[in-house]
């Protein structure tokens, strides 16, 4: 080898050598060593970088909180960290791993260190930094399979969409939400008209394949924040966040037309589906968030009496129909 | 082997050795945020581990919100740096730390680590330099630290350490105040050190008790 190791020390051939990226600063940002890792990954090699202001030759730092993090360790002539979690990287190296990878980056995880001198008072500091894209492919990768296992342990297996324990939890949540900041939303609670007729009729395939049409159809008219779920057999529910209950009539009757316009088509039958509804809003004099769902369940049941395909709003004198008529 | 019970000669040395180096950590700190600091007397106890929920909540506010950040130390003493963050939480120190005023979730976890690991380096870091002008007979007083990470983000106080995950039994439990200008925040620091930790302070305490 023609660069020899005669005439560098054992640790100087280590500390140029590792695997790891190892440079130092002066007080003023000046780079008094840097070695092999930093001068492969960033391109510039010791003898440009030498004397140099890191700033200058890497202007895309973030300067003012970069420069915080060395003056800590000159001050407090303390060790100081940065973890990838936080910021993924300090210098933008390319990583290892570009078939593999998944990442456009290195990550790293840096440590600043105060190198003293003979007064035990720090002169320079050491920063050293660890490329560790593996790690943070491996975490990433298992935060999203956690987030996969959440989202799939919230759904409703047959139509997709959110199932009644989490559809409860979202109304609480609302609930608390809207009584602490105020404001205001409402629920829609929703039932297919004669569907043991359909199952009956057309089998009990041909009634899934109309639960998933349904909650297809539902799904792509929502806003954003809107959420749907199935709470039964038959039975959904609409959260409308920042809804007063006008805006829920509206919109429920505009969903509620939709299935009216358009039967579900399976295997070459036709299937006329209805829908009736019930919807109900906030109000700050609810004792918790299940009185919501008895609302709009009456409201639900007065529109099944009126005979269905229709959409009623809560009011309390709708009490009376729903105790004197049978449970639908 | 009762370690918990420092005599009371032993706790008013170890509470002058704390002052002096939490004075120091305290100008260090003003002089790195370019503000004025004002630090609160230490109060320094031994706790065993298994009461060590109890102290927290007692000191921070049975189920008041708090965070924690974790970090170990190696060396001359060897154990584990708690940080207990109160609200106010680190968010008034934002731009004194070089951040910009809006931090996203991420920028919030980072000052968290940060001052955190200014508050623990300044501290330990001050006890040592105290060590080190006193004692010359238990090796050179030097710790490193290992990158702090986030235990906890607002949890009550009782919760942020369950007692049957920590294998040591006995913690040394400093509590400092610092109010940084007009800005209000609380922090506590914990260290958990194993046995030998807590019987090597007492070791130190006793020659600094000889040497004045």
């Amino acid at each position: 080898m023609s660069e020899g190791t005669t005439n560098l020390s054992l640790a100087e051939t280590v500390l140029k050598r590792v695997d790891v990226g190892i440079f130092v600063l002066n007080k003023n940002f000046e780079v008094q060593l840097w070695n092999n890792f930093m001068a492969h990954h960033s391109g510039h090699l010791a003898e440009e970088m030498l004397g140099k202001n890191l700033f200058d030759i890497f202007p895309e730092l973030p300067k003012p909180w970069f420069t915080k993090k060395v003056n800590t360790v000159f001050m407090l002539n303390n060790f100081s960290f940065v973890s990838w979690e936080n910021r993924p990287y300090l210098f933008r190296f390319a990583h290892n791993r570009p078939i593999t990878g998944g990442a456009d980056h290195m990550y790293q995880n840096c440590m600043l260190m105060p190198v003293n001198n003979e007064n035990g008072k720090p002169e320079s500091v050491c920063v050293v930094m660890f490329d560790v894209t593996d790690t943070a492919i491996a975490t990433n990768l298992l935060k999203e399979a956690m987030e996969k296992i959440a989202d799939i342990s919230n759904r409703d297996g047959l139509t997709g969409i959110y199932n009644r324990r989490y559809l409860e939890s979202r109304l609480e949540s609302e609930f608390d939400r809207t009584r602490r900041y105020g404001g205001t939303f409402s629920m829609v609670l929703f039932d297919l008209d004669f569907f043991k007729k359909v199952n009956d009729t057309y089998g009990h395939l041909a009634g899934d394949k109309v639960l998933v049409e349904v909650a297809q159809r539902i799904s792509n008219q929502l806003r954003a924040s809107d959420i749907v779920g199935r709470y039964g057999g038959e039975e959904f529910a609409l959260i409308l966040p920042e809804t007063p209950i006008e805006g829920a009539q509206v919109f429920g009757d505009r969903l509620r037309e939709m299935i009216e316009l358009e039967p579900v088509i399976y295997d070459n039958t036709t299937i006329p589906i209805t829908v009736s509804m019930g919807a109900t809003e906030y109000s700050a004099d609810l004792a918790s968030y299940d009185k919501l769902i008895l609302q709009s369940d009456v409201a639900l049941y007065a529109s099944k009496a009126g005979g269905r395909n229709r959409l009623t709003c809560y009011s309390p004198e709708l009490e009376s129909i729903a105790a004197s008529g049978a449970k639908h | 082997m009762t370690l918990a019970a420092l005599t009371n000669d032993q706790r008013d040395a170890l509470q002058e050795l704390t002052n002096i180096a939490m004075g120091q950590a305290g100008s260090s700190l003003a002089t790195l945020l370019d503000a004025f600091v004002d630090l609160s007397v230490p109060r320094i106890r031994v706790v065993e581990v298994v009461e060590l929920p109890a102290t927290l909540a007692e000191l921070v506010g049975k189920n008041n919100l708090v965070s924690a950040v974790r970090q170990s130390f190696q060396g001359y003493l060897r154990g584990e740096a708690i940080i207990i963050f109160g609200e106010p939480g680190t968010h008034a120190l934002a731009d004194l730390m070089g951040y910009e005023a809006e931090l996203a979730e991420s920028g919030q976890a980072e000052l968290l680590l940060d001052v955190a690991n200014v508050l623990s380096g300044a501290c330990l870091g001050g006890m040592m330099e105290q060590i080190r002008s006193f004692t010359d007979t238990h090796g050179p007083a030097e710790l490193s630290f290992s990158m702090p990470s986030i235990m906890a983000r607002d949890v009550p106080a009782q919760a942020i350490i369950d007692p049957q995950k920590v294998q040591w039994t006995h913690s040394l439990l400093l509590e400092v105040n610092f109010t940084i200008k007009d800005r209000n925040f609380v922090a506590h620091l914990t260290m958990l050190m194993p046995e030998d930790g807590i019987e090597k302070i007492r070791g130190i305490v006793d020659e600094f008790i000889a040497a004045f």
